[in-house]
C-alpha cells in the first residue's frame, strides 16, 4: 500500500503548495506587520496589494522591464503605504479597534472599485520574473517559477527580520509596538513607527501581488481576493502576532489546500475552502492563540 | 444627564420612532418603502449583531449566513411543507437561533481574531454549502416562491387585506419589518437593561473579573450568539418576503456579513437609535454612490469614501454621534449661569 | 337628422375614435414621451463582476449614436442602467425602482442568470417587457410560455455544450473527455449541452472536476484531469480559469485537445493564454463565435467593427477598444433598435414584443457576416448561429459553415 502512493505527485503538488504558500506568507506578515502595529487586520492589505500590481503592469506598458517595474512599485508602494496611515489611519487613532478595522473595510472598497474605475477589466498578463519551463530533480517535474516564488517570498520576509532584529529603527518599531507609551519617553517616534510599519507592509503586499500575478497566468481586479483570505487564514493559524507564525501557518496552508484538493475527492472542489478553513478552525480549538502565538495573560 | 430626564428622552425617542414608521408611507413611493423594507431587516440583524459585539464584545463575521439561514428556513418551509410564509417567520428565527448557538460554541475556546475567523469561515462557507445541498436549498437557482408558493406568500399579488383594508404589498412588507424591527429593538432595550445586559457587559469588560463575581461566561458567550442567531434569522426571513418571496446563494456571500458588521459600527456598536440609522446606511449610501457616477467600480469608490469618513468624523458611529450631540443639547438645561 | 350629416357625425366620431387612440397608445405607454423612450437595466457596477459591466456601456454608447442620427421615429432612446452589485435582492430593488418611479418602457440588458430568475415574475405579473435577457442560460427561449413577457439574446451554453458534443461524435469518436466546469448555472449547463449533444456517447466523459468561482486556482483539477488521461480537455470556464487550465497543463507537461467556451475565447484571452503556457498549448483549440472581435486582425477593416470603434472613441472616452463585452452590448443595442423600427409608430409593451418575437435581422453589424438575428413565436432564440473556430498560429480561423446553436 505504502508503495502504490505516487511520492513524485505528492512531492509535486507539495512543491506547488509551498509555492502559493509563499505568496500567501507574504501577504500574511504584512498583515501581521499592521496588525502589531495599529492592532487590526487591514481588510484593504489585498487591494492594495492589487493596485500595485496594476501600477506595475502599466509601468511595463510603457516600457519598463520586469525587475525595474518591480522596484519602481516597490517604492511606490511603500510610499503610498506610509502616506495611507498618516491620511486615513492616523485620525482614528485613539478610536475603538473595530472603528479602525471599519476603516480598512472602508479602504477596501475603495480600492477596489477604484481599479475597476481605471482599468479595463480584461484579464491581463504579468510578465513572469522566472522561466515557467518544467525541469525535472529527481525525477519530479517542477518549475523554476515555482520556486523562485518561494525563495522571493522567504527573502522578502528574511529581509523583514533582519530589519527588525538588527536595526535602530526595527528596534524602535517593536519597542513602539509593544508599549507605546513608555517608547515614547524614551523619544522615539511612535506616530512615524507605525505609518514606516504601514509602508512596509504596503511593500510586501506589492512583492505578493507580483509573484501571484506571473504565477497564476493571468490576473484582473479581483485576483488578490482569494489571496487575502488566505493569508488572513494562515496568519491566524500560526498565531496573529507572530511574523514565523504567520510565514509557517500559510505555508502549511497552501500545501494543505493542493494536497486536499487533489487527493480527498469526496470534499469536492466546491468545498475545498470551507474545508480548509474547518481546518484550521479544528487547530485553533486545540490551540487557541495560533501556533506560535502567544496566549494572552489576562490582568485581572 | 439625570436618569429620569434620560428615561423621558428615551420614550419620547421611542415614541418619535414608531410614528414616525406609521405615518411615513403616506409620503413614500411603494419602491422607496420597497427599500425601507429591506434596511427594516438590516435594522434586525444589525440589533442582533450589536448585543453580540457591542455588548458581549464577541466579534462576528458570519451574520450574513445566519441570515441566509433564516431566510432558507422560510423558503423551505413555505415551498415545500405548506406554511404560510408570515408563520415561518418565527420559526425562521429560532433555526438561526440553534445556528447561532453552534456558531458561538468555538467562542468559549476562541476570542478576537480568531473567533472572527471562525466565524468568517462560516460565511464564506455558506453559499458553498447552500450550492452543493441543492435537493433541498434549489442549488443555483434558489428558491423562487412566487412560482412555487405564490398562495402562501402574502402580499405577493401586489396587496394585503388586513383588518379589513386593502394595503399595498410594499407598504405591508414596510410596517411588517419595521414593526417587528421596534418590538426586537425593545426587547434588546428591555434586555440590556436586565440581568442579561449587565452580566453581557461584565464580560465585555472584563472575563476574569465577571466570572470571579459569579457570571458564568460560557453560558452567557454562547447564550449571546444564540439571541443574536435569533435576531438574524428574522431578518434572514423577513429578507424573502422583502426581495419578492426569492432566494438565492448569490444574496448571501461573505460581503452580506461584512456589510452588517460596517452597518453596526457605523451605527455606532451600543446604540440602539444608531443601529437604525446605520440599516439606513447600508442600504441607501451604495445606491447614492451609484447616482453620482455609474462607471463600473464608480459606486464602490464613493462607498468606501462614505464609509472612511464616517468614521473618521464620528469615531464612535452615527449613534455616537448623536448621543454626544443630545448631551450637548440638554447640557446646557442643567448649566447655571453663575 | 339626415343622411348627409349622419355620414359627417360619423366620420367625425371615427376620427375622435381614432386620434384619442393614437394619443392614448402615446401617452399611456410608460415610458414613451413624444420624444424619448425610457429602456432600464440593472448591471453589476460594484463588486467582482464590474467585469462584464461593459454589456451596458456599449449599448449605452450605441443608443447615443442612435440618437445622433435622429432616433427611433424621432424619439431618442435614454438607456438608464443602475448597480446591483450582482446581488439578486439588489436587482429586485432597482428594478422596482426602474418600473414604479422611473417608469421605464422596458427592462433591457439585465446581466445575470439569478439576478433575472428574481425579476422574471415580478415584470411578467406586470407585463413588463424583459428584453435581452444578458445570460446565456436557456431558460430564457425555453420557457416563453409561462412567462411570454421574457426573451434572452445570447446562443444558451446547453446549445454552445451540444454543438461540441456532436462535432466531437463526429471528428474525434474515441477520445477520452474530461471536462473543467464552473460549479454554477453557467457551468453546468455547458456541461449538460455536451452531453445532450455527445447523446449515446456520453461515456467518453472519464472525468469530471468542477470549481468554485471564488476558488484561487484549478491546478488540483487540472492535474487530476491530466491522471485520467484524458486526451480532450473541455474548459467551461470564466477567462481567469480558463488561462490557468492551460498554464498548469503546461507545467505538468500535458498537451490535450482544447475546446474552450464561447465566454473565454476571446482573441485577447487566448494570447494572455498563450504567453501564460507556450504557443504550442494553445495551438489546435476549438471554440464557437457569433460576435466579431474586435481584437482579431481580420476585422481591421470591416465596416460593422469601424463603426464599433469610431462609436466607443466618440461616445465612450475611447475605452473598450478590445473588450468584447462592448460589441455584445452594441449587438443587443442594435436588435433593440431594430425591433423597436418594427413596434409601430407609437410603440406599446405589446408591439414591442411583438417585434422581438418576429426579428429577421440579416443587417447586425456586430455578428459574424451571414448570422441573422430571428426570432419567430415559437423559437424565442434571437441569436442562434455561430461558427466553429480553431486557435492557429496565434489567430482564430473560422472552419466550416454556420452551426446552428438554439
Amino acid at each position: 500500500m505504502f508503495f502504490a502512493v505516487d511520492w513524485a505527485g505528492v512531492a509535486q503538488q507539495v512543491v506547488a503548495g509551498l509555492s502559493s504558500g509563499g505568496i500567501y506568507a507574504t501577504l500574511a506578515v504584512a498583515l501581521v506587520l499592521i496588525y502589531r502595529a495599529t492592532g487590526v487586520i487591514n481588510f484593504a492589505q489585498g487591494e492594495l496589494a492589487m493596485l500595485s500590481t496594476f501600477l506595475a503592469w502599466t509601468l511595463t506598458q510603457h516600457g519598463l522591464s520586469y525587475w525595474p517595474a518591480f522596484a519602481l512599485t516597490l517604492l511606490v508602494s511603500f510610499a503610498g503605504g506610509i502616506a495611507l496611515e498618516r491620511v486615513v489611519i492616523q485620525p482614528v487613532e485613539g478610536a475603538p479597534v473595530l472603528t479602525v478595522a471599519i476603516v480598512t473595510v472602508g479602504l477596501f472598497f475603495l480600492c477596489s472599485g477604484a481599479a475597476f474605475w481605471i482599468w479595463s477589466p480584461e484579464v491581463k498578463s504579468m510578465p513572469n520574473a522566472f522561466s515557467t519551463r518544467p525541469i525535472r530533480i529527481a525525477g519530479v517535474g517542477f518549475s523554476i517559477a515555482d520556486l523562485g516564488v518561494i525563495g522571493v517570498s522567504l527573502l522578502a520576509v528574511a529581509l523583514l527580520w533582519l530589519f527588525f532584529r538588527f536595526t535602530k529603527l526595527g528596534l524602535a518599531m517593536r519597542a513602539a509596538a509593544l508599549n507605546p507609551d513608555s517608547s515614547r519617553l524614551t523619544g522615539i517616534r511612535v506616530g512615524w513607527t507605525i505609518a514606516l510599519g504601514w509602508g512596509l507592509a504596503a511593500a510586501l503586499g506589492a512583492v505578493a501581488g507580483l509573484m501571484a500575478a506571473p504565477s497564476l497566468g493571468s490576473f484582473d481586479q479581483s485576483f488578490m481576493q482569494p489571496i487575502l483570505l488566505y493569508a488572513f487564514a494562515g496568519a491566524v493559524l500560526g498565531g496573529i502576532d507572530s511574523p514565523l507564525g504567520a510565514v509557517v501557518g500559510s505555508l502549511l496552508l497552501g500545501v494543505f489546500l493542493n494536497v486536499i484538493g487533489t487527493y480527498v475527492s469526496w470534499v469536492g472542489t466546491d468545498l475545498r475552502q470551507p474545508a480548509a478553513l474547518a481546518v484550521i478552525l479544528a487547530v485553533l480549538l486545540v490551540r487557541p492563540a495560533g501556533l506560535f502565538g502567544r496566549a494572552a495573560v489576562r490582568r485581572v | 444627564m439625570r436618569t429620569g430626564v434620560r428615561i423621558a428622552l428615551g420614550l419620547l425617542v421611542a415614541a418619535a420612532a414608531v410614528t414616525l414608521v406609521l405615518v411615513l408611507p403616506h409620503w413614500l413611493s411603494d419602491a422607496r418603502a420597497a427599500e425601507l423594507a429591506r434596511a427594516g431587516c438590516f435594522f434586525i440583524a444589525i440589533l442582533g449583531l450589536n448585543l453580540l459585539t457591542g455588548y458581549t464584545g464577541q466579534i462576528s463575521l458570519g451574520h450574513g449566513a445566519l441570515m441566509a439561514i433564516g431566510a432558507y428556513t422560510t423558503a423551505i418551509l413555505t415551498a415545500d411543507h405548506g406554511l404560510r410564509d408570515l408563520w415561518t417567520i418565527p420559526l425562521a428565527g429560532l433555526v438561526a437561533m440553534a445556528a447561532g448557538f453552534v456558531l458561538g460554541l468555538p467562542a468559549l475556546r476562541l476570542s478576537g481574531l480568531y473567533l472572527a475567523l471562525a466565524t468568517f469561515a462560516f460565511a464564506v462557507a455558506m453559499p458553498a454549502l447552500l450550492k452543493k445541498f441543492s435537493g433541498l436549498t434549489g442549488g443555483d437557482q434558489g428558491i423562487n416562491l412566487f412560482d412555487q408558493a405564490l398562495t402562501r406568500s402574502t402580499g405577493a399579488l401586489g396587496s394585503v387585506h388586513v383588518f379589513g383594508r386593502s394595503v399595498a404589498t410594499n407598504d405591508f412588507l414596510y410596517y411588517l419589518t419595521w414593526g417587528i424591527g421596534l418590538v426586537l429593538a425593545g426587547a434588546a432595550w428591555l434586555l440590556v437593561r436586565g440581568r442579561l445586559g449587565r452580566a453581557f457587559r461584565a464580560l465585555r469588560d472584563s472575563e476574569v473579573a465577571a466570572a470571579s463575581s459569579g457570571v458564568d461566561a460560557s453560558l452567557y458567550k454562547t447564550l449571546a450568539f444564540a439571541i443574536s442567531g435569533f435576531y438574524a434569522g428574522i431578518a434572514g426571513s423577513l429578507f424573502v418576503l422583502v426581495s419578492n418571496w426569492f432566494v438565492n446563494p448569490q444574496s448571501f456571500y461573505f460581503d452580506k456579513s461584512l456589510l452588517l458588521v460596517v452597518g453596526a459600527v457605523v451605527g455606532g456598536l451600543g446604540s440602539l437609535a444608531g443601529m437604525a440609522l446605520g440599516a439606513l446606511f447600508i442600504q441607501f449610501a451604495p445606491t447614492w454612490a451609484g447616482n453620482v457616477s455609474n462607471a463600473p467600480g464608480a459606486p464602490s469608490v464613493f462607498f468606501g469614501a462614505a464609509i472612511v469618513l464616517v468614521m473618521v468624523l464620528a469615531p464612535t458611529g452615527l449613534g455616537g454621534l448623536l448621543r454626544s450631540l443630545g448631551e450637548a443639547l440638554t447640557s446646557r438645561l442643567y448649566t447655571r449661569n453663575p | 337628422m339626415n343622411a348627409g350629416k349622419g355620414r359627417v357625425f360619423f366620420a367625425v366620431l371615427c376620427a375622435l375614435a381614432v386620434v384619442s387612440a393614437a394619443s392614448a397608445g402615446g401617452s399611456t405607454t410608460p415610458g414613451v414621451t413624444s420624444n424619448q423612450i425610457l429602456i432600464g437595466g440593472t448591471t453589476p457596477l460594484s463588486g467582482l463582476a464590474s467585469a462584464y459591466a461593459s454589456v451596458a456601456k456599449g449599448a449605452d454608447a450605441y443608443f447615443k449614436y442612435v440618437n445622433a442620427h435622429g432616433g427611433v421615429f424621432g424619439r431618442s432612446i435614454k438607456y438608464k442602467y443602475v448597480d446591483d452589485g450582482y446581488d439578486p435582492s439588489q436587482t429586485i430593488q432597482q428594478t422596482r425602482d426602474l418600473v414604479q418611479n422611473d417608469k421605464i418602457f422596458a427592462d433591457f440588458n439585465t446581466l445575470g442568470t439569478a439576478t433575472n430568475l428574481a425579476i422574471r415574475s415580478y415584470l411578467n405579473e406586470l407585463k413588463v417587457p424583459q428584453l435581452f435577457v444578458a445570460s446565456g442560460a436557456s431558460t430564457w427561449g425555453k420557457d416563453y410560455k409561462k412567462y411570454p413577457w421574457t426573451i434572452g439574446y445570447q446562443p444558451s451554453y446547453a446549445a454552445e455544450g451540444a454543438i461540441y458534443g456532436r462535432y466531437i461524435v463526429k471528428t474525434r469518436p474515441k477520445a477520452r473527455i474530461g471536462v473543467l466546469y464552473q460549479n454554477d448555472d453557467y457551468g453546468k449547463e455547458l456541461l449538460g449541452g455536451l452531453e445532450r449533444g455527445l447523446g449515446k456517447k456520453t461515456k467518453l466523459i472519464v472525468s469530471k472536476q468542477g470549481y468554485d468561482a471564488t476558488d484561487q486556482n484549478v491546478k488540483s483539477q487540472i492535474a487530476r484531469l491530466k491522471s485520467k488521461k484524458v486526451n480532450t480537455l473541455m474548459v467551461f470556464a470564466t477567462p481567469t480559469f480558463a488561462i490557468q487550465s492551460y498554464s498548469y497543463a503546461r507545467q505538468l507537461g500535458w498537451r490535450p485537445f482544447v475546446f474552450v467556451n464561447a465566454v473565454s475565447s476571446a482573441a485577447n484571452i487566448l494570447s494572455v493564454a498563450s504567453i501564460a503556457s507556450s504557443k504550442q498549448q494553445t495551438e489546435g483549440s476549438i471554440s464557437i463565435v457569433y460576435l466579431k472581435d474586435p481584437t482579431d486582425p481580420r476585422w481591421e477593416r470591416d465596416r460593422g467593427v469601424i463603426l464599433f470603434r469610431s462609436i466607443l472613441k466618440k461616445y465612450n472616452g475611447g475605452k473598450g477598444l478590445t473588450d468584447v463585452y462592448n460589441v455584445y452590448g452594441m449587438s443587443a443595442a442594435f436588435t433593440l433598435v431594430d425591433a423597436l423600427k418594427h413596434s409601430g409608430k407609437n410603440p406599446t409593451r405589446a408591439s414591442v414584443m411583438r417585434a422581438v418575437t418576429h426579428l429577421n435581422e440579416r443587417n447586425n453589424p456586430f455578428v459574424l457576416p451571414g448570422i441573422s438575428v430571428r426570432t419567430t413565436p415559437s423559437d424565442h432564440f434571437p441569436v442562434a448561429q455561430a461558427k466553429l473556430e480553431r486557435y492557429h498560429n496565434g489567430r482564430w480561423v473560422y472552419f466550416g459553415s454556420l452551426v446552428g446553436v438554439g
